[in-house]
């Protein structure tokens, strides 16, 4: 049996600590390459956790698998068990829509839809709620706030989505996925794309968010990673290498190819 | 540990490592020739560690700006982010250990060879030679990455501390003995606490070496055998 990886919280942390989500001896195929290996880690419950490493570790697909996304693409299996407060979600019965609103997920690049504002958020509301005209206008209005662009679009809701800056559209859609209410957030590289102003908006908002939410963000910022998350996994060629607190990974990390990884010593 | 991506990086922690190393040299050069000055009323000796000192803090000021270079350029993560630091906390004790050197090579004149007692003098002597070797096996045993050494070399600052307390009883013994002593003596005891405090410098540096090699913290606390408090004279 796989050693279960949990970061090393301290004691007064431990125990006020929900787990989440609980991944087990998760193996991942595309087609016959295997992409995951034996994955095993537990991430707490309204916390930020940041996946790291080099291009190709698997870091993504994992975060795929959360939300099973990756079932839209022939010939992509999952093996092993991701619970999702104690049940797994990647069981045959599990209902994908339900699923997908309660883990939202956050791109590299910004996908407004190409629709005002507004609808860019009612959108995704509806398919799940029958929500009247002012309930809306409030669900719209409390998931802009949310995502920290409240102020700079109340008066031009009816605009398009795409004539938004990059780092407003992202907000925009991390808006978008607040609105159906998730408890999950994946953000895969939110912020690559952006300026450093753009960015420092996004972190300050996964910091806010993180007291409702459980957030897990992928990124290839090691310095971003650093200054959002509370622990950080480092994956290398479909492993999970390390597993502990931010702090711990990147001043003392246990081992060496995450020192070599996180200091530049890479290949 | 292998080379980094970008090779410059390398580079950059080479030479703030050189500098360090450097200072190290110019501390136990200083704190030998201090002492050598002050027990053969060496006053030319002391001039050269007086103006040794101006050396040290124009190399700690060089080893501070590389260091924020570095860490603005580069962003030091894990072992070289502990490096950097610890380069910094290093070249504080380093500077300072050349203050304390500067100020017992200022109380040369003051003194004179000719009321120094000889058995003091044997005594001063040998508590030089500890923080001496100290002093210089503190880097020696850093830079070969030894960091059970380190935890050794700590823990050998008590003899300097049980020897600081001898030193300072004798002393008092010959000022009560002859009140013409005092004004030598007075100069010595504080020659000699400058030792004991360099030797608690080269301490810092042990602790601050010890976590950059292991990313671990040596215990609080260390055996301390100051007992001069506990000294003061009876009448």
């Amino acid at each position: 049996m796989t050693q279960m990886l949990s970061p090393d919280m301290t004691m007064t942390e431990t125990v006020t600590e929900k787990t989440k989500i609980e991944v087990k001896n998760l193996n991942f195929y595309y087609g016959q390459s295997k992409a995951l290996k034996d994955i095993s880690l537990s991430l707490p419950e309204r916390s930020v956790t940041a996946f790291i490493g080099p291009s190709g570790c698997g870091k993504s697909t994992l975060l795929r698998v959360f939300n099973r996304i990756y079932e839209l693409y022939p010939k992509q299996t999952a093996e092993g068990q991701v619970l999702l407060d104690g049940k797994n979600i990647l069981d045959r019965s599990q209902d994908l829509n339900l699923l997908r609103t309660k883990i939202g997920m956050v791109f590299q690049k910004p996908t407004p839809f190409p629709m005002s504002i507004y609808e860019n958020i009612a959108f995704g509301v509806r398919l799940y709620e029958n929500l009247g005209k002012s309930e809306m206008d409030g669900r719209v209005e409390q998931a802009l706030k949310r995502a920290a662009l409240w102020s700079e679009v109340k008066d031009k809701l009816n605009a398009s989505g795409l004539s938004l800056s990059g780092g407003q559209q992202q907000r925009l859609c991390i808006a978008r996925t607040v609105a159906v209410k998730p408890e999950v957030i994946l953000l895969d590289e939110p912020a690559s794309a952006l300026d450093p102003l753009s960015t420092a908006k996004i972190e300050e908002l996964i910091d806010e968010l993180q007291a409702d939410y459980t957030i897990v963000i992928v990124t290839h910022n090691m310095q971003q990673a650093a200054r959002v998350s509370r622990q950080t996994a480092f994956m290398y060629l479909g492993e999970l290498v390390e597993f502990d607190r931010t702090e711990k990974i990147f001043t003392s990390p246990r081992e060496k190819r995450t020192q070599d990884y996180i200091t530049g010593r890479f290949g | 540990m292998g080379e980094h991506t970008v090779a410059s990086f390398d580079e950059d922690l080479e030479q703030i490592s050189k500098l360090i190393r450097d200072m190290a040299d110019l501390a136990g050069s200083m704190v030998g020739g201090a002492t050598k000055a002050l027990l053969n009323s060496d006053n030319v000796l002391a001039q050269r560690v007086v103006s040794d000192d101006a050396i040290m803090d124009a190399r700690q000021r060089e080893l501070d700006d590389r260091a924020i270079t570095l860490i603005a350029k580069r962003q030091p993560m894990a072992h070289d982010l502990r490096h950097v630091v610890g380069a910094i906390r290093m070249a504080g004790d380093l500077e300072r250990i050349g203050d304390l050197a500067k100020n017992i090579a200022k109380r040369v004149s003051a003194v004179g060879l000719s009321v120094t007692p000889r058995d003091l003098s044997h005594s001063i002597d040998a508590m030089a030679q500890l923080v001496l070797i100290q002093v210089q096996g503190v880097i020696e045993e850093y830079a070969a990455g030894d960091a059970a050494a380190l935890a050794k070399l700590r823990a050998a600052d008590e003899r300097i501390d049980v020897k600081y307390t001898s030193v300072f009883r004798e002393l008092l013994t010959y000022m009560m003995e002859d009140p013409r002593n005092i004004t030598a003596c007075t100069h010595l005891l504080f020659c000699a606490k400058n030792l004991e405090r360099i030797g608690d410098h080269v301490t810092n540096i042990a602790e601050n070496a010890y976590y950059v090699l292991t990313g671990e913290q040596l215990p609080v606390n260390r055996p301390k055998q100051d007992e001069t408090t506990m000294s003061a004279p009876v009448t």
